[in-house]
């Protein structure tokens, strides 16, 4: 009979779908490859004739689709990232919840989502009420309108950062700016939040992500109003160091999803919220200098109507922060505050989560990475419009609507980035993941320089395209293989990753926008032999047993010995590792179409002879 | 690759467009006198004070010299030390892409006896350094001659313009208002809600 057997609480939880043991693509993958043992398939009994719609099917087909997105592209919350399964190491709101649940530890390979049937949600949910399913047209509370909370909230800081970016040839004439003053106080809007990700993570922890939310975006709406009290380099310096803090709203968006959205469906989650917010750099260019015109026209003073433009982003922060205050819960069940139930979770130690973040040298090689693909999206957005207005003698409005289009193309490059990684990992597993990226980041730098060369303004318009496609899918494909790199730090290392995105912008903006000793032009080519040359470290980043771009596996080790390694003895005695182990075991399908029929002990390598 | 072909082939054709069309600073004569009213040195406030630009033809030339001026543009231009470390009022000999004269003062017909017009400096005029600049345009609106306050090194004779500084007591008043608003209305909800939460717990 289908339907449900059992729910959260003991350990042996099935979901029988009228029948059948639902499987993740990878693994449907690798049973295909091997030879003879057809076991029935799912996804055929899904897509099937009699497939569709059966039982609760219909949304669960399209998070299998996506779930293969998922697979790779898991989780970007930051210090709350370890949790994937409930009572493992780390797990979300100290175990608020309540709801804990213990997987008994198998070598079986299925994932199997509990789902809570006696939930009256308006999506499916696992145990843990958190949505399982990804419907983007929704907005049931409280799921998808956490969702749509949060990314608008991003989109919002991106919008009021960048904000002066389009506007900079009035502001220079208002406040008797220089080349130095202009990129310093781009390097300024940048670096505020390397430092803002790392307080929210606590914030997050502490009173929960709506309230690190509308904390940061209601007390930067201030900074964006100070706009109006600017009149030096100095003070516009501050401002946009300070309104740059509000960046730091990716850590409570990813922290949110994370709450609200199971884990097979978090990489998809984030991705997209992280993508659509990106978009915010985009649409800035755009909206600020339509605002800027109309309030011109209506009689303002040029060095007065830049100011008032910025009213508006100063009341998008209000009206964000009030809607996530007002409509907006911390958790699926409710407000933090209002359901302080307490589990006893293990907790990880800090101390030792930083270590194995640290010490892993694949970490700061991503921390480069990334500051060659958001680092030099950030900047762009920086540069780009006052570029097009000087270089091309475009008006503000035209130059600001071509500068858009470089930000906006994250609504689907992002994404697609993510899911062109595991395509690649499907067939090639991750060293298809690492090539991905290389490729993508690399075309990316090529067409910066071509952006930089270009005489003409076709040239440049179709050069910029392509460099914001290359650099933001290479975005979304590093956050494809970092869930890989290590299970237990997973959060130190997105964080890090991500403050090395900032870092990277304030360093090119730096190094190639802030001097006058060459123009905008070759410091776009410069930039681009930078991505080039600093992407070539893909390279370097060797799994052992996967391989990396030219070195394959190496056929001693397995995932549950690499995953194992952060753990050490007495730990493993304990039992804190047996979350790494489950998600080595899932990992494998990091090993591309090359089926291995892998029975390991968890604790050694296998050994040989 | 045909990408390259086409940029070869832009770039040619945009050197081909400058040497038939594009004037070039360096082939202009200058024919024509212009005295401004701002002596060296003076501070003149935008949006108050006026500028009044006097030109007429510099009769050292021989007869005929000015047979082809048709429109006189009269420029408010940047001097060298206003124009560092910002390349976006860089001087450049082709006169498409020059620069250093962005704000119009007045377009006039030309004559050849002396001419003047009396300017309110607009509010958008940037805080720096400044001269004056007349170009003599032909009938096919092509700069044939000019003419300007300063010497050829363009060090002598220049004057300054203060900015109005674009920030009104409204708007300081108004930034204020919002500012404040959004940090009660933060903390309001938050001890509210824990008050709230206080309560549901005792009862």
């Amino acid at each position: 009979m289908g339907g449900w057997s059992g729910r959260g609480g003991n350990g042996d939880t099935e979901r029988n779908w009228g029948g059948g043991k639902v499987k993740r693509m990878g693994e449907e993958e690798r049973r295909w490859g091997r030879g003879g043992e057809r076991e029935e398939d799912p996804i055929v009994r899904w897509w099937g004739p009699m497939g569709w719609g059966r039982g609760r099917g219909s949304y669960g087909l399209r998070s299998w689709r996506w779930g293969t997105v998922a697979v790779a592209v898991e989780g970007i919350s930051w210090l709350n990232m370890a949790e994937r399964e409930i009572g493992s190491p780390g797990s979300s709101m100290h175990g608020v919840t309540g709801k804990e649940q213990s997987f008994a530890f198998s070598a079986a390979t299925d994932q199997t989502v509990p789902i809570d049937s006696t939930a009256q949600f308006a999506l499916p949910v696992d145990s843990e009420h958190k949505a399982t399913v990804f419907k983007i047209y929704s907005f049931a509370n409280p799921h998808m309108r956490a969702f749509h909370l949060s990314w608008i909230s991003f989109f919002t800081c991106f919008v009021s950062t960048f904000a002066a970016a389009p506007l900079v040839p009035i502001i220079r004439d208002n406040l008797n700016l220089t080349k130095r003053d202009i990129g310093n106080a781009g390097i300024a809007s940048v670096s505020g939040s390397i430092f803002s990700r790392l307080v929210m993570g606590a914030a997050c922890d502490l009173l929960g992500p709506r309230y690190g939310c509308a904390f940061l975006i209601m007390l930067s709406a201030p900074t964006v109003f100070c706009m109006s009290f600017v009149s030096s380099a100095g003070g516009y310096v501050a401002v946009r160091f300070m309104i740059g803090f509000s960046l730091a709203t990716f850590v409570s968006c990813q922290f949110w999803m994370s709450t609200m959205f199971n884990g097979k469906i978090i990489g998809l989650v984030n991705g997209t919220a992280a993508g659509w917010g990106n978009m915010g750099g985009g649409a800035t260019q755009l909206l600020m200098p339509l605002l800027y015109e109309g309030i011109r026209r209506a009689g303002a003073a040029p060095f007065t109507a830049w100011r008032i433009a910025f009213f508006v982003p100063g009341w998008m922060h209000v009206i964000m922060g009030l809607l996530v205050l007002g409509l907006g819960q911390d958790l699926p069940d409710g407000n933090l505050g209002t359901l302080q139930k307490k589990g006893d979770v293990p907790k990880d130690k800090f101390s030792k989560v930083l270590w194995y973040a640290i010490t892993n040298y694949r970490t700061w090689i991503f921390v480069l990475l990334y500051g060659m693909s958001l680092g030099v999206e950030l900047t762009t957005d920086n540069v780009i419009a006052e570029y097009f207005f000087d270089r091309f003698d475009l008006n503000l409005h035209t130059a600001g609507t071509i500068a858009a289009t470089f930000g906006m193309a994250n609504i689907v490059s992002r994404p697609a980035g993510g899911l062109m990684s595991d395509m690649a990992a499907r067939r090639f597993g991750m060293r298809g993941r690492l090539w991905n990226l290389w490729i993508l980041q690399t075309l990316g730098g090529v067409f910066c320089i071509c952006l930089g060369r270009a005489n003409t303004l076709p040239l440049a318009v179709t050069s910029m395209i392509l460099f914001s496609i290359g650099a933001q899918a290479a975005c979304g494909a590093t956050f494809g293989i970092i869930p890989f790199i290590s299970r237990r730090s997973l959060g130190v290392i997105s964080g890090l990753t991500g403050a090395g995105g900032n870092f990277g912008s304030g360093l090119t903006q730096l190094l190639f926008f802030t001097s006058s000793k060459y123009s905008t032009a070759t410091g776009l080519t410069l930039m681009g032999i930078m991505i080039v040359a600093c992407t070539m470290p893909v390279a370097l980043v060797h799994f052992p047993q996967w391989g990396s771009m030219f070195l394959p596996p190496s056929e001693r080790w397995s995932e549950e010995y690499y995953y194992g390694k952060e753990w050490n003895k007495e730990e493993k005695e304990r039992g804190l590792h047996q979350g790494s182990l489950k998600f080595a075991e899932n990992s494998r399908s990091e090993r591309g179409r090359r089926v291995v029929a892998v029975t390991t002990t968890p604790d050694s390598m296998p050994a040989s002879a | 690759m045909a990408i390259q072909g086409s940029f070869v082939a832009s770039i040619l054709f945009s050197y081909l467009v400058a040497a038939c069309y594009g004037a070039t600073f360096s082939s202009l004569q200058n024919t024509l006198v212009v005295t401004a009213s701002p002596h060296a040195g003076q501070v003149l406030k935008a949006g108050e004070d006026n500028i009044t630009v006097t030109w007429s033809l510099n009769t050292t030339f021989p007869a005929g010299t000015d047979s082809d001026y048709k429109t006189v543009k009269v420029k408010l231009c940047y001097a060298p030390i206003s124009q560092q470390d910002r390349a976006w009022r860089k001087t450049v000999d082709e006169l498409k892409k020059d620069k250093t004269c962005l704000h119009k003062i007045v377009d006039k017909p030309y004559s050849p006896s002396t001419n003047t017009f009396t300017w309110t400096v607009q509010k958008d005029v940037p805080t720096a350094i400044y001269f004056i600049r007349a170009y003599v345009h032909n009938s096919a609106d092509k700069e044939v001659a000019f003419g300007q306050t300063t010497d050829s090194h363009k060090a002598t004779n220049l004057f300054e313009v203060q900015a109005i500084s674009g920030r009104h007591v409204s708007l300081d008043i108004a930034s204020v208002c919002f500012s404040a608003f959004s940090v009660v209305a933060l903390f309001g909800f938050f001890f509210l809600e824990k008050r709230k939460a206080k309560a549901s717990q005792k009862s």
